[in-house]
């Protein structure tokens, strides 16, 4: 009895969040799920339900080749953003001693004007007459400003790996700053040098916050929109692009909702691998 | 003075320290600006019209009368195709007017989003061009009309007369072609406009555009383009800086940029390809549940007074649909901006857009979007 009402109790406490998940989110992807069976005919749909938006997506290489597309420089994007930011969470971690807040305050602090000015700004930084072609110009290293920094994958790439560096800094520094020091003194004691002392004691502790950081960039950048669309070019349209183009010009919504199912499904599935991976891997390190 | 060179003047002294912050200053105040007038356009009294259009049409230049008569701007809302913009108000966007062309015209009638136009509340319509207002299937009941006819003209090339050799070639559509300047092209990624130029490229007469060998014929040259281009955009003014930088030496535009880069001295031309140009007349539409009836009279009326039409023709290079917006420029000015009196003379000596079925569109549409993409 006791228990049963324990159960009801938390339940109570956790209705706010219940009813926003099942309004927000369960709802919404019934409906999405619903419309990805259904067709379009001409502006209306046709609501019988048939798996062709799918057929259609196995069938014809575009889609592929825009999801192949955006894991990849998605993909490269995470990689980069991580790999940059590590460092620096590494540094407040064990290097910073006073005034912690005002360095993590600082490293997020571009990151309090809004993504679209952000990737705006990048687009006149990579720009044809932007800072660095002006600049590399000015020092002589080239005489004409290189055409592939903008309208190209690499500016998406680039442009994703700055504007969503504060997600990778904050959980990868939260989990540093976790590391019990002493264990660093022990393996230090017990002969590790700090190469070793790193790669047997603090990368294995700081994977949760490594990981974290992968998911947080990795799903959000792969649907990405805005980036793609102003710095991507021709040969940069990702899949997002495409959602939306379904939903706009081309006029068929259950095929865009189709899209955005796929793209889920391939995101849990290469979270789940990606996850079992590290876990292996972590194993084997301890 | 650009900012290379301020530094470099900072560091042979010629600049001083204050002058350098002051123009720092006003670099931030001239970024600063812009937000703050959006601000205000956003914080527009409830009470004006909403008015939903091309990106370029949404500056106050154009709605003087309107201006003067609400002390307020319209509210604007901005579209890149008249698909796109067709889509959202099926979606349920509902909006006072909108700026739909020729081509869509009967398509827009037939979705039952529109009301017509009750020409005898407009103060300017006795001086519009009659030629104009008679549209393929703009007859409404009872002397109203659905669309009333605003701007008129060409689509083109604008090409860097400096860095675009013709090699003693007449101008042509072949020169967004001209795999010589790969990555230097630049198009609209409409296909609105850019399918039809296809069309013309391929030799497609518009009236057999609705046809399988048509797609055939027009997705091949789309897809011979695209490694060309630089990148499709429905930005105006990604269009012109471009061109402006030298990054782009040639792109498919509207007459607009071609004059506002004149205007600024870049040495650019508005072709006239020998295979004619794509020519389209856009106009105003009312939506049929226009929540400010009277304002989007009021929005309409401002666009087709003179005011608004010296605008349209001196600073855009558009014709307008006022005949009297026409009296402030002698001939020799309207040849320079490829413009007359008589719309039909230059509406027949170009590629007059033929309305297609909404499966057309779609399918168009859809084809043309893989093709950009890559496909």
């Amino acid at each position: 009895m006791l228990h049963r009402s324990d159960a009801l109790r938390g339940y109570l406490l956790m209705s706010p969040t219940l009813l926003i998940m099942l309004v927000g989110i369960v709802a919404p992807f019934v409906i999405l799920l619903t419309m990805s069976l259904w067709t379009r005919s001409g502006f209306e749909f046709d609501t019988t339900l048939t798996l062709a938006n799918y057929e259609r997506t196995w069938n014809e290489p575009i889609f592929g080749a825009l999801l192949k597309r955006s894991f990849w420089i998605s993909g490269v994007a995470t990689a980069a953003t991580v790999i940059l930011c590590y460092p620096m969470a590494y540094y407040v971690a064990f290097h910073v001693h006073r005034n912690k807040m005002m360095w993590i305050i600082l490293m997020t602090l571009p990151f309090w004007t809004s993504y679209l000015l952000r990737v705006f700004a990048w687009k006149v930084i990579l720009g044809y007459e932007g800072v660095v072609n002006s600049g590399l110009i000015a020092l002589g290293f080239i005489d004409e400003p290189l055409g592939f920094l903008l309208y190209s994958q690499e500016a998406v790439i680039i442009t994703l790996a700055h504007a969503w560096a504060a997600f990778a800094i904050l959980p990868m520094y939260v989990s540093l700053e976790k590391i019990d020091k002493s264990l660093l003194e022990a393996a230090t004691d017990l002969g590790d040098g700090p190469a070793a002392r790193f790669l047997r004691v603090t990368l294995p502790l700081s994977m949760p916050g490594i990981i974290a950081a992968c998911f947080l960039i990795f799903i959000p950048t792969t649907g990405d929109y805005i980036t793609p669309a102003l710095l991507g070019g021709p040969d940069g349209v990702m899949i997002g692009n495409f959602i939306q183009l379904q939903f706009g010009p081309a006029n068929n919504w259950p095929m865009g909702a189709t899209l955005a199912i796929i793209l889920m499904l391939w995101i849990a599935a290469i979270a789940a691998v990606f996850l079992f991976v590290t876990r292996l891997a972590a194993r084997r390190v301890a | 003075m650009d900012v290379v060179d301020q530094i470099a003047a900072v560091n042979e002294g010629k600049l001083s320290r204050r002058a350098f912050t002051r123009s720092l200053l006003a670099a931030g105040v001239a970024l600063g600006a812009p937000l703050g007038g959006a601000r205000r356009a956003m914080a527009a009294p409830e009470d004006q019209g909403t008015y939903f259009t091309w990106g370029g049409y949404d500056i106050p230049d154009l709605f003087q009368p309107y201006l003067e008569k609400h002390g307020e701007l319209p509210n604007f809302a901005v579209f890149g195709g008249s698909e796109e913009a067709l889509t959202k108000m099926r979606g349920g966007f509902v909006v006072d007017v909108s700026h739909p062309c020729n081509q869509a015209l009967p398509r827009w009638i037939k979705t039952g989003l529109f009301q017509p136009i009750d020409p005898s509340r407009l103060s300017n319509w006795p001086d519009v061009i009659p030629e104009l207002v008679d549209l393929e299937g703009n007859d409404a009941e009872d002397g109203k009309v659905w669309l009333a006819p605003f701007d008129w003209g060409q689509t083109s090339i604008t090409y860097r007369t400096d860095l675009y050799d013709l090699e003693g070639e007449e101008e042509s559509w072949d020169m967004l072609w001209n795999p010589k300047y790969k990555g230097k092209l630049g198009s609209l990624a409409s296909g609105g406009d850019a399918w039809w130029v296809g069309a013309i490229k391929a030799g497609v007469d518009f009236k057999d555009i609705d046809s399988p060998e048509a797609f055939d014929k027009i997705a091949a040259v789309m897809r011979e383009q695209r490694p060309l281009i630089r990148t499709y955009t429905d930005d105006n003014t990604t269009l012109e800086q471009a061109l402006s930088s030298g990054e782009m030496v040639a792109s498919m535009t509207w007459a607009s940029s071609a004059v506002q880069l004149q205007a600024e001295d870049v040495p650019v031309r508005f072709a006239k390809p020998k295979e004619g140009a794509l020519t389209w007349v856009c106009g105003l539409m009312i939506h049929k549940d226009a929540p400010k009836l009277d304002k989007a009279y009021d929005i309409i009326d401002s666009l087709l007074s003179v005011e608004t039409g010296h605008f349209m023709i001196n600073d855009y290079g558009y014709g307008h649909s006022n005949i009297k917006a026409f009296d402030a420029f002698d001939q020799e000015t309207l040849d320079g901006l490829g413009l007359s009196r008589q719309p039909s003379e230059i509406l027949s000596a170009g590629h007059f857009q033929v309305p297609q079925t909404q499966e057309w569109e779609t399918r168009m549409n859809e084809l043309f979007e893989q093709i950009k993409a890559g496909f």
